[in-house]
């Protein structure tokens, strides 16, 4: 345990992939905010599997093993099938699931039999090829993080600079266009920049997987944050998160890929996100159907003590249990009901078991009933 | 605001949108077939007509977000490429994901990005302008609201806040009343009145045809080919409307008698 921390904190070639790791966690989660929002979530897995055909090609063509080259390929592989996609959604009318599925099989399946292709020659450097499979962090040099840094950090500024425009082609694309913002040239961009952030990561996670580090932290950070601003950061901050945490589990001597790791920590953070989150998490949509549905029940009863005390000269007049009870025929819980009027201040117990309306009650009912509010609660 | 420029500016009192030949066709099917047309500057024009009648593809016609098969526009007597900061456009309210994180505040400064330009962001001035706006549609309150927490007539209000902002000459609606509450309603023709006193000139998209008298000075019947342009006194009759809608018009009482409740939209 001790040791494992040891190599956590002081191991000069973990520090070096853990860097690399949460870099590309940071780009990819940022970029993926745009991907979730614009509803292309499958775009990024699109793009990560047509970009192994890329790499073998790359391969094959140049006889280079460097990561430069290869993520290169990738780049223009993920980028061809990108607009393999469109293509087909424009010139073929299918719908755009379709294309996608159709690019993503046919790329990656070429792809497939590139590499096999690959390892039965009978050469030395083609070692390794594989890993672009399910990633492998070690396999990162010093050279692969910096080229991650620097381009990763190109690509962040890229989205800093064009953030207006972005967001609002994001939005609202129409409207964006009216403004005269050169739509198709902003979605080339922010499309561009989709492809960067993938291939960076597909030496570390893997073309399989790369799509989840892409599309997990952005699904997590919606979840607690209600700007694009902040959903961007904490998507790039739990990005980095997975990465790391993905890497020092993967390089702990298990020798499992670090893909599937990544993903695993990224889908955990999902899983909490989308269970704890307060407003949008599950939990707290337990708890507001309950208010709700208690606010309702009560809600009910108040009409019917207002219809009640419509019916009698005296307003205040307490009504027993049984006949509220009656009116909502026979519903247990009146008692409950009853209860959160009377927290409210809205109804009394004005002899045992029996209740009316306060003066509060019936101008809340009055409202509530005859003159409802226009706004939403 | 701006001062407000009177329509002295434009060149002989002439149109403040000519449509010249107009014809827009998706996929060998014209949904826009040779349409002329000349909206009236400092006049607020209905665009009527059936569902698919091409009402949303002659505003995005304009406003230059469809290519044409055939003919063109002219804005204030120039390309819209030209005239762009003299036009807002407000899209329907449904064509967005109104689960958007952001804040009303920061879509109405959306109107602003045009003006600020490139690589740079909105600053307190655009925000006080903003508000402004926001104040105008009667939202003030609901500046740092998220978008979602808006009802209906909320979030149209929130896109015409969006638009005004803009501080353009001509406003282009795409129904802009559509599943609105009687208060927004009420809200939105006010500010679109004040728009035209002021001598701007609006044109909307409308479905409630017994509104339209009451609402609009000028209008548009449309169903693929123009069937009529004019003022509502002259052109708004049973039978342009009976050419438009095949004959089959379920309101046409309600043009002539006392207004009705809103037709539900088929």
């Amino acid at each position: 345990m001790l040791e494992a921390l040891q190599v956590f904190l002081f191991d000069y070639t973990f520090r070096t992939v853990a860097l690399g790791a949460a870099a590309l966690g940071a780009v990819a989660g940022a970029l993926g905010c745009f991907a979730v929002l614009r509803r292309q979530s499958l775009l990024g897995d699109a793009i990560a599997h047509a970009a192994l055909p890329g790499i073998g090609l790359a391969f094959l063509l140049t006889g280079s093993r460097a990561t430069p080259v290869l993520v290169l390929g990738a780049a223009l592989a993920g980028w061809i099938g990108t607009l393999a996609v469109m293509g087909i959604v424009r010139g073929a009318r299918l719908p755009e699931d379709t294309a996608l599925g159709i690019v993503l099989s046919v790329f990656f399946g070429f792809g497939l039999v590139i590499l096999t292709f690959v390892q039965r020659l009978p050469l030395a450097s083609q070692a390794g090829l594989e890993t672009f499979l399910w990633g492998q962090a070690a396999t990162l040099m010093a050279a692969d993080v910096q080229m991650i840094i620097i381009v990763g950090a190109g690509a962040l500024a890229l989205l800093a600079l064009f953030w207006k425009e972005f967001k609002v082609l994001t939005f609202d694309g129409a409207f964006a266009a009216s403004l005269g913002v050169p739509v198709r040239r902003v979605e080339f961009l922010l499309t561009s920049l989709l492809v960067v952030a993938i291939v960076l990561g597909l030496q570390t996670v893997g073309v399989v997987l790369m799509s989840a580090l892409v599309v997990a932290p952005a699904a997590a950070a919606r979840q607690w944050v209600d700007s694009l601003g902040l959903m961007v950061l904490l998507a790039a901050g739990l990005g980095a998160l997975a990465g790391v945490v993905g890497v020092g589990f993967s390089s702990a001597g298990s020798g499992i890929p670090t893909g599937p790791v990544i993903v695993l920590v990224a889908s955990a953070i999902v899983g909490i996100s989308l269970l704890a989150a307060p407003g949008r998490g599950l939990l707290a949509e337990v708890v507001r159907q309950r208010r709700v549905g208690r606010r309702i029940r009560a809600d009910a009863v108040l009409a019917d003590l207002y219809a009640l005390a419509m019916q009698h000269e005296d307003r205040r007049y307490g009504h027993p249990v049984a006949t509220l009870r009656a009116m909502r025929r026979g519903e247990v819980g009146i008692e409950r009901s009853l209860e959160t009027l009377g927290e409210q201040g809205w109804a009394r117990e004005l002899r045992p078991g029996s209740w009316g309306l306060t003066p509060e009650g019936e101008k809340r009912a009055r409202t509530r009933f005859l003159d409802p509010d226009e706004e939403p609660s | 605001m701006g001062a407000p420029e009177p329509a002295a500016s434009l060149p002989d009192g002439g149109p403040a949108i000519e449509v010249n030949d107009l014809t827009v066709a998706y996929r060998e099917q014209p949904v826009l077939w040779d349409i002329d047309l000349e909206v009236r500057p400092g006049a607020l024009t209905a665009i009527v007509g059936p569902n698919g009648a091409g009402k949303t593809t002659l505003i995005q016609s304009i406003l230059g977000l469809v290519r044409p098969a055939a003919g063109r526009v002219r804005i204030l007597d120039r390309t819209i490429q030209e005239a762009r900061s003299e036009v807002a456009y407000v899209p329907q309210r449904g064509t967005v994901d109104w689960d958007f994180p952001t804040s009303v505040l920061d879509v109405v400064l959306m109107g602003t990005y045009r003006e600020v330009g490139w690589f740079r962001r909105p600053g307190r001035p655009e925000r006080i302008r903003a508000v402004r706006a926001l104040e105008k549609v009667g939202m003030e309150a609901y500046q740092d609201r998220q978008i979602r927490q808006l009802s209906g007539g909320q979030q149209q209000r929130v896109f015409l806040a969006r638009a005004l902002v803009q501080e353009a000459r001509i406003y282009l609606m795409d129904e802009p009343f559509q599943g609105v509450d009687a208060r927004t309603e009420t809200a939105i023709v006010e500010v679109l009145r004040e728009l035209r006193d002021r001598g701007d000139t609006v044109v909307a998209v409308h479905h409630a045809l017994q509104t339209v008298p009451e609402y609009f000075d000028d209008v548009v019947i449309l169903n693929v080919r123009r069937i009529a342009s004019g003022p509502v006194s002259e052109v708004f009759t049973e039978d342009n409307l009976r050419v438009a809608y095949g004959g089959r018009v379920p309101f046409l009482q309600a043009v002539s008698d006392a207004p009705v409740a809103d037709l539900p939209e088929s």
